[in-house]
């Protein structure tokens, strides 16, 4: 089980979802991307196709429309699979919040694993999310 | 007898066989990362064993112990052969190649159409893969694979007769053989090995014609719907084809192993095999992607006719 746990906790790769959202939250995921910052060094990559990637990067309050949507996409992405809310609209709706159309947080929805907060987070505090989630699975499973 | 069975044994499946050109694999794989990475002032993967180095094979094996989930619309016989067809032919076509010394494992007169016809095999079967998965987006990107892959394999094919008219000899290993005592081919035939390099970034659908699996068109193409397992299978097999593609263009082009004798064939050809997949990845981080009509443009306006000027080149200056 050793290898399993060290292949997993070293090549997380990513989908990047919008439900919604100002587009801010984006920019900074797109940042932690470009050579700056480059989260290839943890092996990270992002993927188009949700049957590829390991962890769902939501950003944006989630929305009445794109509900269905978002369970649709978490549903087809193989076990085991992992959710970071990035951005105070994903975690509580942030300035969207009592809106007539967003829901309350991403955790209304789909299982969230780690909340990444700011409005937009940081790069560097994306990436401390994602080592997180990587962190807790490595605690979590003996 | 005995012993000489077990040798063979052991260079089929130890070196240079399957578990060498595995390896050869997700190395080339990292190097081609790391490469990309370096041009565009990245890191690349960095804290996967030393700077890196395992990357390709906690990639292998984290794939390999996902979910495997097959849709439920799927032709599922298909859809599960697939990834094995895809793995089998590259590493068929590896064993046609001349690694430690001049002669390759298989060699018989007219091996290098069998590579060629493998070559097509394995567009085939992406196309069957793309068209099983019964996925809107595989099957765009299944369309699109077939129209660039078979498109650019006209070119290549012709570009490849050069060397064997030079050589007077349709296989692999006495092309190689013929180089050792002549020139590389690629001082007479410099256009052939260009219009070749051109042709297999095309055929590894790296960056300028990634069009089959353009992200921001059709999610990952062909690949879409294929996960765990699969993928991880899929994903070696991308490899080896770029080991397959960069050993093919140094045994016809550069000489494979030959070489000067302070150094053994072997380590000539990992030399060589470097140089041209660091040609391929180079050419992968300088360009962006073409547009569907410039790729069909580019293979008949272009390629075909020069593939055609290098043979009668070949022909009228007998080198
Ligand atoms: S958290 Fe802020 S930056 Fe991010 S989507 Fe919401 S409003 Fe935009």
């Amino acid at each position: 089980m050793g290898l399993i746990k060290w292949a997993r906790t070293k090549s997380p790769w990513l989908l990047h979802f919008n439900s919604g959202g100002c587009a801010g939250c984006d920019i900074e995921v797109v940042a932690a991307l470009n050579p700056k910052f480059d989260i290839e060094r943890f092996g990270m990559l992002l993927k188009g196709s949700p049957r590829h990637s390991d962890i769902l990067v939501l950003t944006g309050p989630i929305t009445f429309q794109i509900k269905n949507r978002l369970k649709r996409i978490y549903n087809q992405m193989p076990e085991p699979k992992f959710v970071i809310a990035i951005g105070s609209c994903a975690i509580s709706g942030g300035v969207y919040r009592g809106c007539y159309n967003v829901h309350e947080g991403a955790d209304k929805v789909v299982p969230v694993d780690v909340y990444v907060p700011g409005c937009p987070p940081k790069p560097e505090a994306i990436i401390d999310g994602i080592i997180k989630v990587l962190k807790n699975y490595e605690k979590a499973t003996p | 007898m005995v012993q000489e069975a077990i040798i063979s044994l052991l260079q089929i499946v130890i070196f240079p066989g399957f578990l060498f050109l595995i390896l050869a694999a997700f190395f080339y794989e990292w190097v081609d990362r790391k490469f990309v990475a370096r041009l565009q002032n990245r890191y690349g993967p960095l804290h996967t064993g030393p700077r890196g180095l395992l990357q390709p094979f906690a990639d292998f094996l984290k794939l390999l112990s996902k979910e495997d989930i097959i849709p439920y619309a799927a032709d599922k016989l298909l859809f599960s052969a697939v990834p094995i067809f895809l793995l089998s032919l590259p590493l068929t076509a590896l064993f046609c190649i001349p690694i430690i010394n001049s002669t390759a494992l298989i060699s018989f007169e007219g091996d290098l159409i069998l590579v060629i016809f493998i070559t097509t095999i394995i567009v085939i079967s992406v196309f069957i893969g793309a068209w099983s998965s019964t996925n809107r987006f595989s099957t765009v990107g299944g369309m699109r694979a077939c129209l660039q892959m078979l498109g650019y394999e006209i070119p290549m094919t012709i570009a490849m007769a050069g060397p064997a008219i030079v050589a007077k000899t349709l296989s692999i290993s006495k092309i190689v053989q013929w180089q050792t005592t002549g020139l590389w081919f690629i001082l007479t035939q410099p256009l052939g090995f260009i219009i070749v390099t051109i042709c297999f970034l095309a055929e590894l659908q790296k960056i300028p014609f990634d069009i089959p699996k353009a992200e921001t068109e059709v999610v990952a193409g062909w690949l879409t719907e294929f996960s765990g397992k699969k993928l991880a299978l899929l994903r070696l097999a991308e490899d080896l084809e770029l080991v397959l593609a960069g050993s093919i263009m140094a045994s016809l082009y550069l000489g494979g192993p030959a070489g000067f004798s302070f150094m053994p064939p072997f380590v000539w050809f990992i030399i060589k095999l470097t140089v041209c997949i660091l040609i391929l990845s180079n050419l992968r981080a300088l360009f962006a992607r073409f547009r569907i009509d410039q790729l069909m443009r580019g293979v008949w306006k272009y390629l075909t006719p020069l593939a055609l000027l290098q043979i009668i080149l070949v022909e009228l200056i007998p080198w």
